[in-house]
C-alpha cells in the first residue's frame, strides 16, 4: 500500500513538473536579447518600455545586457566571431558599419517598425541621417540617438578667474589657448585646475573637424587617399603639441578626463565637450551644480583663420538586428525597436539622446531643453563622422600622431609622415 | 632502471610497457600509476594549450578577417612576410624586449636578494613572506588601476618623489614620456611579481641542508664566500626556474600596457606583441595576422627559453 502510493506520487510528480517545463517553454516562445552600453537614465526607461512590450507580447522575454561603452566593441565582435551574438545592440556608427558590409545584420522590416514602406522611414527622419546605416540600398538600423558635442563651461570657475561668461566665452581655437591660459593654475609643471581639454580618445569626432576648419580632409573625396592636405595638418598638430606638457601646458590625455571632473564642479577643469546628454548626467550626479544655472553651452570654436566653418562631427548610434537569428526573432526584435524608438521625448528629457526624427526637431520638448538650440545650430554646420570598415584604425593613427607630438616630443612634420604611410595602408586594407 | 617519467623516457616507456605489459613489477605498477596521474593533466594540456597552438598555426597562413562570411582565403606564409617588414611590429618587438629585459633581470635579482634577507631574519619571516607575496595575488588590471591613480600628474608618485627630492612642482611625466611610460610598465610589473619569485626563492633556499653551509664555515669560508661558493651554486636550479618563468610572463605581459594606453599613456612605446596583437584580433578583426604574430610570439618564448637552459647548463645539482 504504502509502496503503491508512493509510485503514484512519483508519477504525479514527474507529470506535473514535464507539464510545468511544457508550459513554461510554450509561454517563452520568443526570448531576445539585447546589448547595450551602460547609461544610469536610459536603464531606467529602457526597463520600462521592455516591461511594456513583454505585457502586450505574451510569450516574448527581453533580456537586456549592459557593458561598459568602451568594452562594447570588444564583447560584441566575440560573440559575432561564435556565431553567439545578441538578437539587437547598439555602438557607435564607426564600429557598427563593418558588420552592415559584412552582411551579419538584418536589413530592416519596415511593417514590423510600423512604417508602410522603407521611403516612410526616411522621410521620418532628418535628411541623411540614415545613410550611414543604409548599404547596397538597403537600411539596416535605426538611430537611438545623434550626438554632436559642443563646448560645457563652468560660469564659477571663469568668474573666479575674473573672465564674464557671458563675453569672454572662447568662439575660436586661439581663443581657447588665452581663455585657458587666464584660468588654469599650476604648481610648478602640475596643473591643478586647467581651462579646457580635449576628449582625447575620440579623435574622429573632436578632432578631425579642427583639421576641416584649416582646409585638410581625413579622406579625399574619391575614398582612395587618406591624409589630405598636408599644410592643416601640420597646423593641426603644431596645435596640439603647444597645448600638451611640452608646450604651453594646458592640458594632456594623461589627466583624468575633462567631461568626468566637469560635473563634480570641484574647481578642476572650466570647460568640457560633450552632448547634450551631459546635462541629465549633472543632473544626476551634482544636482546642486545643474540647479544652480552656472553653467552654460557655448559653439565648437573655429580657428581664426579658417577656411572652412564646421562644427564638432556628429555620431550615431543605432539598433541593429543579429541576421543570424531565427526569422521570427528578427521581426519581433524590430517589433520591440519600433516600440521603444516611439518614445523619442522621453529619451530627450530623462537621457538628453536626440533620435533625430522631423517630429523631434519640431517639437515643443526640444525647443524647451536647455540649450537644445547651440546644439542644432552646430550640427547644421557639422557633418556625419567618418565611419568605414577601418575608421576605429584610422581613429588610432591620429590618437597615435597626436600623441607623439603633445607627449613623446616628435616634431608635426614626422608625425604626419607616420600617420599618412599608417591611414593610407588601413583604407586599402591589405 | 627503473621507468622515469620524464618525456625523454617516454618511448623508453611505452616500449618497456609492451615488453612487460603483463608483469607484476613493482617499477611497472609505479609507472602506470604515474601515467594515471598525468594523463588529466595531458589531456587539459593538449585540448587549452596545444590545438590552439596547432589552430593558431593553421590560421595563420590564412587570410581570414573575424566578421567575415567569406571562407578564409589561404595566403601561405603572406602574413609573416608582411609582418617581418612592418616598422609597426618590430616597435612591437623593440618594445617586447626592451620590457622584458628592463623588467625580468631586476626581478630575479632582486627575488633573490628578498629571499636572502627573508631568510637572514630571525623573527617575522612569515610576514615578511606575506607583505612580498600580497601583490601577486591582486589581479593585473586592478593592479594596473591603482598605479594609474598613483602615476597620475597629480598623484602620489609625483608628490612622494618631489617630497624625497625636494623638487616640489616637478611633473616627472610617469605616463607621459616615451621613456617613462616603459619604466613605469616595468616597475609596475617587478611591484606585482617580484614577491612571487621571492617566495620561490625561499623555496630553493631552504632545500639547501644546513650541513653543507655549516662545513662550510668550519673550513673558514666567510658570509660573502658561503654565498658566492655554496649557495649560488646550489641555487643553480631554482635560479633557472625563476629566469625562465619571470622572462615567459614578460614576454606575455598585457594588462598592464593596455590599461596605462586607454589611461592616456602613448601608445608606440609601450605597443608589446601582445597589445598590438589584441589591436589586430579586436579593432581590425584580422586573426590571421594575429595569428601569426602569436606564432612568432610563441618562436620567440622557446627561442629564449632554449637560450637560458643553454646558458645555464651543467650537470644537476646533488646535494
Amino acid at each position: 500500500m504504502g509502496g503503491d502510493m508512493m509510485k503514484k506520487l512519483c508519477i504525479l510528480s514527474i507529470l506535473v513538473l514535464f507539464f510545468t517545463v511544457t508550459v513554461s517553454a510554450a509561454l517563452a516562445k520568443v526570448e531576445l536579447t539585447y546589448w547595450t552600453h551602460e547609461d544610469p537614465n536610459r536603464t531606467e526607461i529602457e526597463n520600462r518600455y521592455i516591461k511594456e512590450f513583454e505585457t502586450a507580447n505574451p510569450g516574448v522575454k527581453v533580456e537586456r545586457v549592459t557593458s561598459p561603452s568602451g568594452k562594447m566593441a570588444e564583447k560584441v565582435l566575440t560573440a559575432f566571431a561564435a556565431n553567439r551574438g545578441p538578437d539587437m545592440f547598439n555602438m557607435e556608427i564607426e564600429q557598427e558599419y563593418a558588420y552592415i558590409v559584412n552582411r551579419r545584420l538584418a536589413p530592416i522590416d519596415s511593417k514590423a517598425v510600423g512604417y508602410p514602406s522603407d521611403k516612410a522611414i526616411y522621410d521620418a527622419y532628418l535628411p541623411r541621417v540614415l545613410d550611414p546605416a543604409t548599404f547596397d540600398g538597403k537600411l539596416y538600423g535605426l538611430p537611438m540617438e545623434l550626438t554632436n558635442w559642443c563646448i560645457y563651461v563652468n560660469d564659477r570657475i571663469f568668474k573666479n578667474a575674473g573672465l564674464n561668461p557671458e563675453k569672454d566665452y572662447p568662439k575660436t581655437w586661439e581663443e581657447m589657448v588665452e581663455v585657458s591660459e587666464k584660468i588654469v593654475i599650476r604648481e610648478g609643471q602640475i596643473i591643478k585646475r586647467r581651462g579646457f581639454d580635449f576628449r582625447y580618445p575620440y579623435y574622429l569626432v573632436s578632432m578631425v573637424p579642427m583639421v576641416e576648419q584649416l582646409g585638410g580632409q581625413l579622406i579625399s573625396d574619391d575614398g582612395k587617399k587618406a591624409i589630405i592636405n598636408d599644410q592643416a595638418w601640420i597646423k593641426f598638430l603644431t596645435f596640439m603639441k603647444e597645448w600638451g606638457p611640452n608646450g604651453r601646458n594646458l592640458g594632456s590625455p594623461t589627466y583624468t578626463p575633462a567631461r568626468s571632473l566637469f560635473n563634480k564642479d570641484k574647481n578642476d577643469v572650466a570647460m568640457c565637450e560633450s552632448g547634450l546628454y551631459q546635462q541629465g548626467r549633472i543632473r544626476q550626479d551634482n544636482p546642486e551644480f545643474y540647479n544652480s544655472k552656472e553653467w552654460r553651452v557655448i559653439p565648437y570654436p573655429v580657428f581664426k583663420n579658417a577656411v572652412k566653418n564646421v562644427a564638432g562631427n556628429y555620431y550615431g548610434h543605432y539598433f541593429v538586428v543579429n541576421a543570424s537569428k531565427p526569422k521570427e526573432n528578427q521581426q519581433m526584435t524590430w517589433k520591440l525597436i519600433s516600440y521603444m524608438l516611439a518614445h523619442p521625448e522621453e529619451y530627450l528629457s530623462k537621457v538628453g539622446l536626440i533620435q533625430p526624427t522631423v517630429k523631434l526637431m519640431k517639437s515643443e520638448t526640444f525647443k524647451v531643453m536647455p540649450y537644445a538650440n547651440v546644439f542644432k545650430e552646430d550640427m547644421e554646420r557639422a557633418h556625419i563622422v567618418y565611419y568605414g570598415e577601418n575608421s576605429a584604425k584610422i581613429q588610432d593613427h591620429i590618437r597615435e600622431a597626436v600623441e607623439s607630438v603633445m607627449l613623446a616630443g616628435a616634431s608635426p612634420g614626422e608625425a604626419l609622415e607616420k600617420l599618412k604611410r599608417r591611414a593610407q595602408e588601413a583604407l586599402q586594407e591589405r | 632502471m627503473g621507468l622515469r617519467l620524464i618525456p625523454v623516457s617516454f618511448f623508453t616507456l611505452i616500449w618497456d610497457m609492451k615488453g612487460r605489459i603483463f608483469s607484476s613489477g613493482i617499477e611497472h605498477k609505479k609507472a602506470r600509476w604515474g601515467w594515471t596521474f598525468i594523463i588529466p593533466s595531458l589531456v587539459f594540456f593538449s585540448l587549452f594549450s596545444f590545438y590552439p597552438i596547432l589552430n593558431a598555426l593553421y590560421t595563420s597562413l590564412f587570410r581570414k578577417k573575424l566578421l567575415s562570411l567569406d571562407p578564409p582565403r589561404f595566403i601561405g606564409f603572406d602574413n609573416y612576410v608582411y609582418l617581418l617588414q612592418s616598422p609597426d611590429f618590430w616597435n612591437s618587438i623593440r618594445a617586447t624586449v626592451v620590457f622584458t629585459l628592463g623588467t625580468f633581470v631586476p626581478i630575479v635579482v632582486f627575488s633573490l636578494i628578498f629571499a636572502l634577507f627573508i631568510m637572514s631574519r630571525k623573527r617575522f619571516q612569515k610576514f615578511f613572506q606575506m607583505a612580498y607575496y600580497s601583490p601577486a595575488v591582486l589581479s593585473s588590471v586592478v593592479v594596473a588601476a591603482i598605479w594609474l591613480l598613483m602615476l597620475d600628474p597629480r598623484g602620489l608618485a609625483n608628490q612622494w618623489l618631489n617630497f624625497i627630492l625636494n623638487t616640489p612642482g616637478i611633473d616627472h611625466k610617469w605616463l607621459a614620456n616615451s621613456a617613462m611610460v616603459q619604466i613605469s610598465t616595468m616597475m609596475v610589473y617587478f611591484w606585482k611579481y617580484v614577491g612571487y619569485f621571492t617566495i620561490i626563492f625561499l623555496v630553493g633556499l631552504g632545500s639547501i641542508p644546513k650541513s653543507i653551509h655549516e662545513a662550510a664555515r668550519t673550513d673558514g669560508a666567510t658570509g660573502w664566500t658561503d654565498f658566492l661558493y655554496i649557495t649560488l651554486p646550489l641555487l643553480k636550479p631554482t635560479t633557472v626556474l625563476v629566469s625562465i618563468m619571470s622572462m615567459l610572463q614578460c614576454l606575455k605581459t598585457f594588462s598592464t600596457q593596455y590599461l596605462f594606453t586607454q589611461g592616456g599613456a602613448p601608445m608606440e612605446p609601450i605597443n608589446v606583441i601582445t597589445l598590438n596583437l589584441y589591436h589586430t584580433t579586436i579593432r581590425d578583426r584580422s586573426i590571421g595576422l594575429a595569428s601569426a604574430m602569436s606564432i612568432i610570439l610563441f618562436c620567440m618564448m622557446l627561442f629564449f627559453t632554449w637560450l637560458q637552459f643553454k646558458t645555464f647548463r651543467s650537470e644537476e645539482v646533488q646535494y
